[in-house]
């Protein structure tokens, strides 16, 4: 083989020039790369954040109906009203009641797709759970206007094995009250774990695919039954994926203002009080103290998870 | 009894519980479809009394829905174009080496998603307000774009995981430019996962609802149209036919999505 | 002879790290040097420096008598076989030799009928057409050898090539670039930490330890005269022995070594101790010898008496062969 080139290319146009600065300066491509992003979320995301808590410290006005822009703790205190407070606790009990029912229901689907379920199975499973995680949330939500009116499938179900009685007592419990599930708190709980259920899925089978098959064998080695392995060594194992669904499932519901309007009894969440306020009621200070709320109760929630491990899961 | 973990093979309660929760999230969509052909048109009546076609011939009529869908049409296009771009940075920026507030950024990437979306909606809202920003579609492309990032984003980074490290040094040591290594490995490699990210971002602002009623104003997206159709109902089965358009509009990028990142896990566990 | 690469007092360090620190070297042209040493002790690093993926922190490196300071990877006429041998997944086995020379602006006709010709001399003729993925370990690391020569590069740089191979392989693959360099008279710069694949295949070598240079030379160098304890330690082979054994043996108090082909049993001797284990070679066989805290190689020829193993005997030799050495 010839010997003739040189152990040094020239830079043969711009092209290779700028290559050059850039491996001199390798800070100066990650700038380049990080200024567009950055300053899209810092300026458009945390700019709009901070609008938000400017706007909470702000008042309205209550002859005129205008904002003022003083700055004044005067709408936080209104949160503590009876009735705002009301709305927070029915939000955040919600939440809770979704999240966990959503965890349950998940556990199987979850635990099945990563220990069982093989080659076509396994993508089967994985687009199942995929798809209605992606596809029209508002479509979803109606889809369960139609099944739980009054008219609609689950009464002529229940008319025709007979089991209507199981709905009219749901509907007598106190709290769940409604001329059915459409209108009935039942019902926002419902469609809300139907919703968010995916979210809970995808990362408990993560976790759990992470657990590998041996150590559930060394656990039966040692003489551990199927209940005890599951409660010492899968439930564990499975808890960091299960804190990172749950933070989805915690805080879309905490947020979410289109079911509970669709579907229930029209109680007010923390996401429809934002709504109305800002809309009906241009109320935009107390709308943006009402929307700090979510935001302090997922920094407490997303601190926990934390701590837990959760993110490594995601 | 009791029986051994090794002994493996699903138990029968878990199996049905499995299947059932997977049947649970896809039956109720069928209905959507089914109440598209029903002759009543005031109640969810079930059994439907009886089946037509003719509401997609209606809905084809009716004026009011055509605007709603061009302007979500056009709202998911821009906000995907640039998230596309926005994402594809960030994930260069992150495949790089550690830096100073690498952890800060990929937090405020992840956070439009994180928090729930009436708080980025109520964020704008009141930005808008503060700076007296009259609504427009840019408005709302604003919002789209801003939950978009981490999309794109999510897909670019799985797929930049996945690659082997060393074919970007491959190619500048066989003396490739950065031009060249972009053009000829980066882009090839990527390609599939960045459209991947764009297909799911298209899905997620075609159908998205709650930032934008905050950042829309008077106008009305496809979603807004459905949302008050919902809310105060007129031809019932027009709007079954709209929520397959919109399920249609949604479902076949994903599915697209899906096949473009197989093998990977890149649009897992991170929703919208 | 002109050095093809050379180290002036070049550091990298990576924060409190010093990956490399301070070293001096110069490659000869046309010489297949190794860089042996564990793993982190500034080998790769030093291999990375000369490519261009790692800028030194302090220091100067030359290659052909250019300062490459101010040269990026792309610019620098030096090519490397990777670890994991890094081929382009979405191009097929002739487009990956080839991309060099495309990158370079060469025609098609003319760059496939070169990366055919690479791949005659990597004797994988008519696999141009296959993906990587479908490829063993050995074809893989075959094309990865084959798309570093296209660009005929000044030096080759080669990153544990062989790390990946079964031993049969490996073997064969040693003899194979060996010959390779002989018919192309390359500089072959050669990354492992397997001490016989060094001593086999390179003219050169320098043992990396903790970022430094140990010791440079040739094989035979470093096997005979190891520098340091840490070079006696590391190739192996040669017994070492502390200060104290030294002096016992009519030595100076310092670390020494001591080639088992020079150990000889004896009856009587200044120390003494127990066999522990034997092993036959066929030229001979090999005698460990326990004292103390230290074990001491022996290899007695055939058609010598061997003793038992448990019995105790004596070692002797003469002090002259005692290489004396430093501790680091």
């Amino acid at each position: 083989m010839p010997m003739t080139t040189s152990a040094i290319l020239p830079a043969k146009g711009s092209a290779d020039r700028l290559t050059g600065t850039f491996w001199r300066r390798p800070n100066l491509l990650l700038l380049l790369l990080v200024t567009p992003p950055l300053l899209w979320l810092g300026v458009v995301y945390l700019g709009s954040l901070a609008a938000l808590l400017l706007q909470s410290f702000y008042s309205i006005d209550e002859f005129s109906g205008v904002v003022k822009e003083e700055f004044t703790l005067k709408t936080y205190a209104e949160l503590f009203r009876a009735q705002n407070l009301d709305i927070i606790l029915r939000t955040v009990v919600m939440a809770a009641a979704v999240t966990l029912t959503c965890a349950i229901l998940a556990f199987p689907i979850a635990y099945y797709a990563a220990r069982f379920a093989k080659g076509h199975w396994k993508a089967a499973f994985y687009l199942g759970v995929m798809l209605p995680l992606w596809s029209s949330y508002l479509v979803k939500v109606y889809a369960w206007k139609l099944i739980l009116a009054k008219e609609g499938v689950l009464t002529w179900a229940a008319d025709g094995t007979g089991t209507g009685f199981v709905i009219e007592g749901l509907l007598s419990v106190p709290g769940l009250e409604g001329s059915s599930l459409s209108t009935s708190p039942f019902g926002t709980f419902l469609v809300f774990v139907y919703i968010w259920l995916p979210y809970m899925i995808l990362p408990m089978q993560a976790a759990l695919e992470r657990v590998p098959t041996s150590m559930l064998e060394a656990s039966a080695d040692l003489g551990a039954t199927r209940r005890q392995t599951f409660r010492t060594v899968i439930l564990p194992l499975a808890m960091p994926g299960v804190i990172a669904g749950s933070i989805f499932t915690f805080s879309l519901t905490l947020g979410d203002y289109i079911i509970p309007q669709i579907v229930g009894n029209s109680a007010r969440f923390i996401g429809l009080t934002v709504y109305q306020l800002q809309g009906t009621a241009g109320n935009i200070p107390l709308a943006a103290a009402f929307a700090v709320v979510p935001i302090i109760i997922m920094l407490i929630y997303l601190t926990l998870a934390k701590r837990a491990g959760a993110f490594d899961a995601l | 009894m009791r029986s051994d973990a090794r002994n493996d093979g699903p138990s029968l309660l878990l199996k049905i519980t499995a299947i059932g929760g997977l049947l649970f999230l896809h039956l109720p969509i069928l209905f959507i479809f089914l109440y598209a052909f029903t002759t009543e048109e005031r109640t969810y009546q079930f059994p439907p009394p009886g089946l037509t076609t003719k509401w997609f011939a209606v809905a084809w009529n009716r004026p009011d829905i055509w605007p709603p869908l061009f302007l979500s049409i056009k709202v998911a296009a821009i906000a995907t174009v640039m998230a596309m771009i926005l994402g594809t940075l960030a994930a260069a920026a992150m495949s790089r080496a550690r830096f100073f507030g690498r952890d800060q950024l990929s937090l405020l990437i992840i956070l439009p998603i994180a928090l729930p979306g009436v708080i980025t909606g109520m964020s704008l809202r009141s930005a808008f307000g503060i700076m007296d920003i009259p609504f427009s579609t840019w408005t709302i492309v604003l919002g789209h774009a801003t939950f978009c990032i981490v999309i794109v984003y999510n897909n670019a980074v799985a797929r930049m995981r996945r690659l082997s490290g060393g074919i970007m040094e491959a190619s500048a040591d066989l003396g490739a430019n950065s031009f060249q290594t972009f053009r000829y490995i980066l882009m090839p490699n990527l390609g599939s996962a960045l459209l991947a990210g764009g297909m799911l971002a298209f899905a997620l602002s075609f159908d998205e609802v709650i930032v934008t009623t905050f950042t829309a104003g008077q106008q009305s997206t496809l979603p807004i149209w459905m949302l008050n159709e919902l809310v105060r109902p007129r031809q019932r089965p027009v709007t079954n036919v709209v929520a397959i358009v919109v399920f249609a509009a949604t479902f076949v990028p994903i599915l697209i999505a899906y096949y473009l990142t197989r093998g990977g896990s890149e649009t897992a566990g991170m929703g919208k | 002879m002109t050095s093809a690469v050379e180290f002036q007092n070049v550091s990298r360090h990576f924060g409190q790290v010093k990956a490399v620190d301070g070293v001096d070297l110069t490659i000869a042209e046309g010489s297949f040097f190794a860089m042996l040493g564990p793993s982190g002790s500034g080998k790769t690093t030093c291999l990375r420096l000369i490519s261009g993926f790692e800028k030194p922190t302090n220091g100067q490196i030359r290659i052909f008598g250019e300062d490459v300071s101010n040269t990026p990877p792309h610019l620098r006429n030096v090519n490397t076989v990777f670890q994991d041998y890094a081929l382009f997944p979405h191009l097929n086995v002739r487009d990956n030799v080839a991309y060099g020379l495309m990158v370079k602006g060469v025609a098609r006709g003319q760059r496939h009928a070169k990366a055919e010709e690479m791949l005659a001399l990597v004797k994988l003729d008519g696999y141009g057409d296959r993906k990587p993925a479908q490829l063993s370990g050995g074809q893989r690391q075959r094309v990865a050898l084959a798309r570093a020569l296209v660009n005929e590069p000044r030096v080759l740089l080669l990153d544990e090539p062989l790390g990946a191979l079964d031993l049969k392989l490996r073997e064969a693959m040693q003899d194979e670039l060996k010959a390779l360099q002989h018919r192309l008279g390359l500089t072959f710069v050669f990354v492992t930490h397997d001490q016989h694949e060094a001593l086999s295949m390179a003219d050169h070598l320098a043992v990396f330890n903790e970022g430094r240079i140990a010791q440079i030379g040739t094989p035979q160098d470093i096997y005979d005269r190891p520098a340091t304890r840490f070079v006696a330690d590391f190739v192996g082979s040669s017994n070492v022995l502390p200060p104290a054994l030294t002096r016992a043996f009519g030595g100076p108090e310092q670390w020494a070594s001591l080639r088992p082909e020079i150990t000889r049993l004896a009856a009587a001797g200044p120390v003494t101790g127990t066999v522990t284990a034997l092993r036959y070679l066929g030229s001979g066989t090999r005698v460990v010898i326990r004292t103390g805290e230290t074990e001491i190689a022996a290899l007695v020829p055939s058609g010598q008496p061997v003793p038992a193993e448990g019995t105790t005997t004596a070692i002797a030799f003469d002090p002259q062969a005692l290489h004396l050495m430093g501790e680091t």
